[in-house]
């Protein structure tokens, strides 16, 4: 039988909320050795286990905040990555979304699990007395996800803080708080939003700049290889097996990629225009990147699709976006 | 396996000899350990050569399934990937159609670019085709800096010297509408057989001589010699014997086949263009696969064994070898590299196959005129500095003069106001042209904006198009109006079409003046009185403007800077040369044909008509030295018929609105059309047909232009075409007097 082709897409920080707890015990049965050994890890370090969190109840201070959140997202990751089945599924390419780079990075080879833990904690724990500036998200599109001209304007316009992401019909937007104070006041309200994003700092800026910095004193460029599996970056750069310079590759991950727009729907473009893939498959945990994701496939009209509501219905009946965070069709690819 | 399927054999026979380890013989001993290139750089450049060839490879399995429509390939050409690699996009690039590779490799300097679904739906003629949009099957780009082309006749090459001209010359000028980096060089490819063309020697020649001038040309005319043009062999010494040693012109020759040779001549030919700024003839020798293209059957005139000969030189091969041979890689990785391309190819082209065409007529025709820039105008001069740049001569403007004058006066103008403008041609700098219509450019302006050309029109236009490439409006001058015809391809194939197969994403916008038409009595003979403007009757977009009198040739001018400056047009402005000096309209010193200069804002909008009389016996439609014999006319026939008659001077011949026409006819029924052009082809014959079939009304309407003749010399000048006492005699014969 012809293997259905798929892109892996790997979420970013937000992905482990209230509704996530217990998403890792769920669904880690295939995954126990790779969770057992950042439990011991993080033991060592005086840390709460990922078990443990992943059964505590939900505490935004602890469960969002960088040295645990990051980890505990990546072993969900990592959980359902393993739990995709490859004799029906052949993984095209690997993509991700913001902190999902690393993921990324683990799971196409290019940074061993070990390393990438490293990575991740290391990054997710670099703020750990004081985030740096934060992060707004602000829809540019209307409730049918169509996008509003009006509003792109208004926000373009406003913004004197930096574009952090391009999440598909969302704009995440960095800054120094103050900044982001005036912003809060200045975008038009639209339900929940303007939204600060807790416990985020302003990732994807220049203010990152010291983290980056000394994510390259701690983390050194030969723990990277050439990835297994095409990468496509927060850019829409693809890295392929072979011709992978890891020197590019650690220096992407930890100097551009920190510092400078991490553009999520460029990357969707370009796994699904240049890989073709049968369906997308967003780890989890969670589904909310889901939206994201949608509003990049009818913006580029792909499949046909054009409007929220054929998204919408394509996905009731045949999925072409399997979030690995909905029982239903995680039973798609894992089964 | 049939033998002529020669995509299947080439295909199998790589993976079979890679496996096997039965390479061919490199062609020179260079290894990467003498370099400084890094093997993930050589595995790149492979990748892309390896998907370039798959692509070439599904497309014929897609034509034959009838999805496909274009079957030309790169195979033979990989070697092309590394100037994807070497040189940096901000270098425009004008490639010739086999330049899949390096479409490929150049795209990964941009990421987020997708090279493979956009030349997956160039190939599938999709309208989702990003840069044609179905139009045709080009490599192009915007963002890459890829403008597409559909020569097959080498006719890039001279807007390719045109535009790497430009570049320096923006610098100087420093003019803000500049599009290129100031460091920017231009490539331009092309295959053996191509160097033949006359527009190919045509651009060498250019760039050698403005080289020599001391100017700067900075170009790598980069050839990629497959030893074939077709069917035709090309001697195996032939691109060197004719472009070693050119002074001007600096020779490398690279091995097409072997990725480290072309590496290195790639980056030295790169340095040494960027600094000296000068021509570099880059000579790529390698193979080409699978025939001319798909529906070409090598077999018929190439001999089985050369066949096979050529396909185990296949690039592929060789940068397999020198791969393995650099450990780069191992033959395991070489296959697993080629089986991933080919199955997303093949799964890529798939999708393209099924995302929509165009269909109806206006889909196709939306990109004929380019997109509106609706850029801000340049501000028109003051008066201060209009005095300073006229001098002398400021005080003359409110006197009546001829239309030469005035034509003169508004360049002057256009050139003080909009100051990314150029003058160029035969004899239009320091002579100020053959008739002073460019007197006193030169002087006011300097040679950096006002120029002379060699004595080759390809090349002006060329240089036109190449100018309008990177900013500039440029105004160039065809001495006479027969000398276009030796380099219409350069109007018609290239200027003409560039809006259209890039959707208006890359356009030349240019004013193109050109003296010409008949009744320059006594002088000239046939070529300096040509009087066919049947040329441009069927080329879409371009805007055909033709003054009769100063006054509306000043205002028309201004129109068409304006249009090229705001909306991008390709403008032709042909000036009546027996209009030039005229003064007199009646009769001897009567001075009813010198007029005064225009008010500076005034214009001609396109398709407006001039309007003299408004009689309704008789209406004459006419332009050019159609409108002045016509006038000379008028008195009599109105006298003879003893009723009024309109004339119509058309003066835009390009788009006519022929509803506009009818109703600017109104009620009257007889219409003469007065077309001073060969009667076969003029545009008073489409007037005609037009007239006729789109009235509501019977009309009484007959053409009267002039004979399907040359032009004769001295007396008999004339002799062929409408004058005023024919005009008189076909008006009262048409009304029945």
């Amino acid at each position: 039988m012809c293997k259905k082709r798929i892109v892996v897409i790997c979420p970013g920080r937000g992905s482990y909320t209230r509704d996530t707890k217990g998403y890792l015990k769920t669904n880690e049965a295939k995954t126990k050795n790779n969770i057992e050994w950042m439990n011991e890890k993080r033991k060592e370090e005086g840390l709460p286990t990922i078990s443990i969190l992943d059964a505590s109840p939900f505490k935004a201070k602890i469960h969002m905040a960088g040295e645990n959140a990051s980890s505990l997202i990546y072993a969900c990751s990592l959980s359902d990555f393993l739990a995709i089945n490859q004799d029906k599924y052949e993984i095209v390419a690997i993509t991700g979304n913001s902190m999902g780079w690393y993921t990324a990075l683990a799971l196409s080879g290019a940074l061993d699990l070990k390393n990438a833990y490293h990575l991740i904690h290391t990054m997710g724990s670099m703020m750990k007395d004081e985030i740096i500036g934060g992060q707004i998200i602000y829809p540019l599109v209307d409730d049918n996800w169509q996008e509003d001209e009006s509003i792109k304007k208004i926000v373009l316009n406003e913004i004197d803080a930096y574009i952090s992401i391009l999440l598909g019909g969302y704009i995440v937007i960095g800054g120094e708080q103050k900044v982001l104070d005036i912003l809060l006041k200045k975008l038009p309200a639209k339900d929940k939003y303007p939204l600060q994003l807790p416990f985020h700092a302003a990732f994807h800026t220049p203010l990152m700049k010291s983290v980056s910095e000394q994510a390259m004193v701690e983390l050194h460029h030969s723990l990277f290889e050439k990835p297994s599996v095409p990468l496509v970056d927060g850019r829409g750069n693809i890295w392929r097996p072979h011709s992978t310079d890891t020197l590019a590759l650690y220096q992407y991950t930890l100097g551009h990629q920190v510092t400078k727009s991490y553009d999520f729907t460029s990357a969707i473009v370009v796994a699904m225009k240049e890989f073709c893939p049968d369906k997308l498959v967003l780890l989890g945990p969670g589904t909310n990147l889901g939206g994201s994701i949608g509003q990049i496939i009818i913006r580029h009209d792909w499949l046909d699709l054009n409007t929220k509501s054929a998204f919408i219905n394509l996905q009731k009946t045949n999925p072409y976006l399997i979030s690995m965070g909905n029982e239903n069709q995680r039973e798609i690819v894992s089964g | 396996m049939s033998l002529f399927n020669r995509a299947k054999v080439i295909d199998a026979n790589f993976t079979q000899f890679v496996k096997s380890g039965n390479f061919p013989t490199a062609r020179s001993q260079l290894n990467l350990s003498q370099t400084n290139i890094k093997p993930d750089e050589l595995i790149s450049i492979f990748e892309s050569q390896v998907l370039s060839r798959q692509m070439d490879l599904k497309a014929r399995v897609l034509k034959n399934e009838g999805k496909c429509f274009y079957t030309i390939g790169s195979s033979g050409h990989e070697g092309n990937a590394v100037f994807g690699k070497v040189f940096p996009y901000t270098d425009m690039a004008f490639l010739h159609y086999r330049s899949g590779p390096f479409f490929i490799e150049r795209s990964k300097q941009i990421p987020g670019t997708t090279p493979i679904y956009d030349m997956g739906l160039s190939f599938m003629a999709s309208s989702d085709d990003p840069i044609s949009g179905g139009r045709h099957k080009v490599l192009g780009s915007k963002i890459l800096n890829i403008p597409p082309q559909t020569s097959t006749i080498a006719s890039h090459l001279p807007k390719a010297v045109g535009t790497a001209f430009s570049i320096d010359r923006a610098k100087d000028l420093d003019i803000p509408e500049r599009k290129l980096n100031s460091s920017s060089i231009v490539l331009c490819s092309f295959g053996d057989a191509s160097t033949n063309h006359a527009t190919a020697l045509s651009a060498f020649n250019i760039s050698i001589w403005i080289s020599n001038q001391g100017g700067h040309v900075p170009i790598i005319f980069i050839c990629e010699d497959n030893g074939t043009g077709i069917s035709v062999p090309t001697n195996d010494s032939w691109i060197e014997q004719n472009f070693n040693k050119r002074r001007g012109m600096d020779y490398i020759q690279t091995d097409g086949l072997h990725l480290i040779d072309l590496m290195i001549k790639t980056r030295q030919a790169e340095h040494n263009c960027r600094i000296n700024r000068s021509p570099i003839f880059l000579h790529m020798k390698t193979v080409r696969l699978m025939g001319h293209a798909g529906s070409d059957v090598e077999l018929g005139y190439k001999s089985l064994s050369d066949i096979e000969s050529t396909e185990f030189n296949d690039p592929l091969l060789h940068s397999a070898r020198i791969l393995i041979e650099n450990r780069c890689l191992s033959a395991e990785d070489i296959l697993m590299i080629y089986k991933l391309a080919k199955d997303q190819i093949n799964h890529v082209f798939d999708w393209t196959t099924v995302r929509p065409k165009l269909k109806t007529v206006s889909d196709v025709m939306e990109s004929i005129v380019p997109n509106q820039t609706r850029v801000i105008l340049p501000k028109q001069p003051t008066q201060k500095a209009r005095r300073d740049l006229f001098g002398k001569e400021f005080s003359r403007l409110d006197q009546p003069q001829h239309m030469a004058k005035l034509i003169n006066y508004a360049l002057s103008d256009i050139m003080l106001r909009y100051e990314n403008t150029l003058i160029f041609g035969e004899d239009v700098a320091q002579k100020g042209g053959v008739y002073n219509v460019t007197a006193n450019l030169y002087k006011q302006f300097g040679v950096r904006r006002v120029f002379n050309s060699l004595l080759d029109e390809t090349s002006i236009i060329g240089l036109g198009i190449g100018f309008g490439h990177n900013g500039f409006i440029p105004i160039p001058e065809i001495q006479f109006l027969a000398y276009l015809h030796n380099a219409q391809d350069q109007l018609r194939g290239e200027a003409a079409t560039l809006p259209f197969f890039s959707k208006g994403q890359f356009t030349n916008p240019m004013v193109l003046r050109i003296p010409g038409l008949a009744y320059q009595k006594g002088f000239g003979g046939h070529y300096h009185n040509d009087n066919s403007l049947t040329i441009f009757r069927d080329i879409p977009g371009v805007i055909l403007a033709v003054p009769s009198n100063g006054a509306d040739g000043a205002k028309m001018l201004r129109t068409a800077i304006r249009e090229a400056y705001e909306n991008s047009r390709v403008v032709v402005f042909v000036e009546p040369i027996a209009l030039y000096m005229k003064k007199d309209l009646h009769k001897p010193k009567d001075r009813k044909w010198i007029f005064k200069y225009p008010y500076m804002k005034d214009e001609i909008p396109i398709g407006e008509f001039g309007t003299y009389g408004n009689g309704k016996a008789l209406t004459i439609i006419t332009y050019g030295n159609g409108l002045y014999i016509s006038l000379q006319a008028k008195k009599e026939i109105e006298k003879k018929l003893k009723k009024k008659i309109k004339i119509i001077d058309l003066r835009w011949l390009s788009d006519i609105d022929i509803f506009k026409l009818l109703k600017a006819i109104g009620i009257c029924e007889n219409v003469l059309i007065v077309d001073e052009c060969r009667r076969t082809g003029c545009h008073g014959e489409g007037l005609l047909a037009q007239l006729v079939s789109k009235s509501n009304k019977t009309l009484n309407i007959k053409l009267y232009a002039a004979d399907d003749s040359f032009i004769s010399l001295g007396v008999a000048a004339t002799a062929t075409l409408p004058s005023k006492e024919s005009v008189i005699e076909y008006a009262l014969e048409l009304v029945n007097v």
